[in-house]
């Protein structure tokens, strides 16, 4: 049995695990997945569409393209190859990666996306949970593998059909060759009472360039681990990630960025808002290793809270064993600027779209940053909603 | 509202910021269709009044009283007094990336309109009425899209609050040290856009520190505000004899 972490272990202070502790830790039955009731966001144009439903993949949902790089797989028979690709140092952070191990242990399908060197390929994977968490666990699991110069999109979606109190472990692992490029957008908006919990790690060959785009929403407990490992020479990791607390939602963020290699670049950009008895945690870790003169790595972190019970921690980390680096970072945890919010009053606007506009406006710099117009349109809709204030924002919404 | 009815008028205002006396019984009144200047030196209380006259939380009234088209303007909320038809052009216009200006510009019209219970503004017209202004103004069309004052020089910001003061078409317009930080042409361009509004029924007060925005715009008033009361008031000629004398002769005589 694997120990499962706690909120003493380093860094996961601040996770919400007591869904997860309660959840049945069996998968979900293949047979409690009933899909009539499931209504899906419109296609995206120009992707392959992925459905899975309580972890297991729905063909009837699923429209994958015939010559498509990506193939369902036994969890048994995937991952030998990859997980030998993975760095030593990532695979033994124990209390990190227990739940990744979890998933690798309780899941049963895995999705493998290998698109071949210089292909390019987009792909939409959409995770559904709709089992209540006694029926079982899901444990969604991919592996991506980005040939030399390839260039693979995804759109990655994880949302619920009801509002069952679902539990959800999902487990991503990219590897990305030299020259390639993953632009990898996440959007989850779980029901209310459902609880997710996903690890993402990332090693990215030299010349090759991460992007990870993600946005919060839903969910009464979420917490992503993301490591990342810039292991080949001026590899790159853009991580943008963005989130919404609301009620008594708790968004818990682990990033570790590990630069082990020359001239690798790191940009991160975190924004969160926190209202009523919302929680937020971003743990943004970068470490440059000795082996990595000429590191560049840039944290902007910020949080606003706008409720009177609302609370933020954020920790940047530096970890640095070279001089030859260049560093940057800034946290701030703060509430809504009085001096833009008079602005708006003073052109007549009532206080509460002035406010609304302002959390409209933090939160914009991960909005604008999603690449995919189609997706991005439909996060500001669901922005809009967790504002409470779809009707205010309409003028800003749409392509 | 009659029309013997003051536009603005300000009795024996005294203010507080931050524990300060700043405004010590000033009084002003604007009548509709003037342009009054108020000149004075740094720290005179001339963007206090500004913002005790904008509602700007932080300052606390310690007596007098303000009437604005006869209401009671200090017991209404900042938005209430823009809706009513008051604008504070800013000295340091706050950039709010995220919000683009078209937005703002519609919300503020459209919150105008709710409150005097006329429908939305029609999305086409609205658009052609803010091309005509910008144009005015000497404004590229892609400042719409920007976020306000986004990455704005300190011209365009002002140029920006000019804009926005002439879409809204306010009774009193309250332009604080408009033209400051503005090289001659863009001084000219605001200028054109504040002459463009003057009319019979509306009032300008303008605050400024140096002579030479009223060259371009001319007022019917200059008063001259020292340790926070009006020192001395007369019109436009007032402002030449400053410029040449100085603030000092003013708090001499004062």
């Amino acid at each position: 049995m694997i120990a499962l972490p706690t909120n003493k272990d380093e860094n996961w202070r601040y996770a919400n695990l007591r869904p997860l502790a309660k959840a049945k830790a069996d998968a979900v039955a293949a047979e409690a997945a009933t899909h009539a009731a499931i209504t899906l966001p419109a296609a995206l144009p120009g992707y392959e569409r992925w459905v899975f439903v309580d972890g297991r993949f729905a063909a009837d949902l699923s429209a994958p393209a015939p010559d498509s790089c990506a193939a369902l797989l036994n969890a048994r028979d995937a991952g030998e190859d990859f997980s030998a690709m993975l760095d030593a140092a990532i695979a033994t952070e124990g209390a990190d990666l227990a739940l990744a191990r979890v998933n690798g242990t309780r899941g049963d399908q895995v999705l493998h996306i290998a698109p071949p060197d210089g292909a390019e390929a987009n792909i939409e994977l959409t995770f559904i949970a709709s089992a209540g968490a006694a029926t079982g666990t899901s444990y969604p699991r991919v592996q991506v593998h980005a040939g030399r110069g390839a260039h693979l999109r995804i759109v990655e979606r994880h949302l619920s059909s009801g509002s069952a109190d679902s539990a959800i472990n999902a487990a991503f692992d990219l590897a990305l060759r030299a020259d390639a490029t993953i632009d990898h957008c996440r959007l989850q908006n779980f029901a209310d009472a459902a609880s997710a919990y996903d690890t993402l790690l990332a090693h990215v060959g030299e010349r090759a360039t991460y992007r990870l785009r993600t946005i919060t929403l839903g969910g009464l407990a979420s917490r992503s681990t993301i490591l990342v490992k810039l292991a080949g020479r001026a590899a790159r990791c853009e991580l943008t990630a963005g989130s919404i607390a609301n009620g008594i939602q708790t968004h818990d963020v682990f990033a570790e960025i590990e630069h082990s290699n020359a001239d690798t670049v790191t940009r991160e950009l975190y924004r969160g808002i926190a209202t009523d008895r919302g929680k937020l945690g971003f743990n943004g870790k970068m470490i440059v290793r000795e082996s990595a003169p000429g590191a560049d790595s840039d944290q902007s972190l910020k949080t606003l809270l706008t409720g009177t019970g609302a609370e933020a921690s954020i920790r940047p980390q530096l970890e640095i064993y070279t001089d030859k680096v260049r560093a940057k970072h800034g946290a701030t945890t703060g509430k809504l600027d009085e001096q833009m919010l008079f602005y708006l009053l003073s052109r007549g606007i009532d206080r509460r779209t002035a406010q609304t506009l302002l959390q409209w406006a933090f939160i914009e710099d991960v909005i604008s940053r999603m690449d995919c117009a189609p997706l991005r349109v439909e996060i500001e809709l669901l922005v809009a909603a967790q504002l409470n204030e779809v009707s205010a924002l309409e003028g800003l919404l749409g392509p | 509202m009659t029309a013997a009815t003051p536009l603005l008028e300000i009795s024996n205002l005294s203010a507080k910021v931050g524990g300060k006396n700043v405004l010590h019984g000033l009084s002003l009144t604007v009548n509709a269709g003037e342009v009054h200047a108020i000149m004075g030196p740094n720290g005179s209380g001339k963007s206090t009044l500004a913002y005790v006259l904008a509602g700007r939380p932080g300052y606390e009234i310690t007596g007098g009283g303000v009437k604005f088209q006869g209401r009671d303007l200090l017991t209404m909320e900042p938005e209430e007094r823009a809706r009513a038809g008051m604008f504070l052009g800013f000295q340091y216009p706050v950039e709010i990336p995220g919000v683009n200006n078209v937005y703002l510009l519609k919300a503020a019209v459209n919150a105008k309109r709710k409150a005097t219970g006329q429908p939305e503004v029609d999305a086409y017209e609205f658009l052609q009425l803010v091309r005509g202004k910008m144009k005015l103004m000497q404004m590229d069309e892609s400042f719409l899209s920007r976020g306000v004052n986004e990455g704005f020089s300190g011209g365009e910001k002002k140029r920006n609050e000019i804009l926005q003061m002439l879409v809204l078409e306010p009774a009193l317009a309250v332009l604080d040290e408009t033209d400051s930080g503005l090289d001659i042409d863009a001084l000219k361009v605001v200028a054109r856009g504040v002459n463009s509004l003057r009319a019979a029924d509306r009032g300008v007060l303008l605050i400024t520190h140096y002579q030479r925005l009223l060259d371009h715009i001319v007022p019917d008033q200059v008063h001259v505000l020292a340790r926070g009361r009006i020192a001395r008031s007369g019109d436009k000629s007032l402002a030449h004899e400053l410029e040449k004398r100085g603030y000092d002769w003013v708090l001499e005589v004062a």
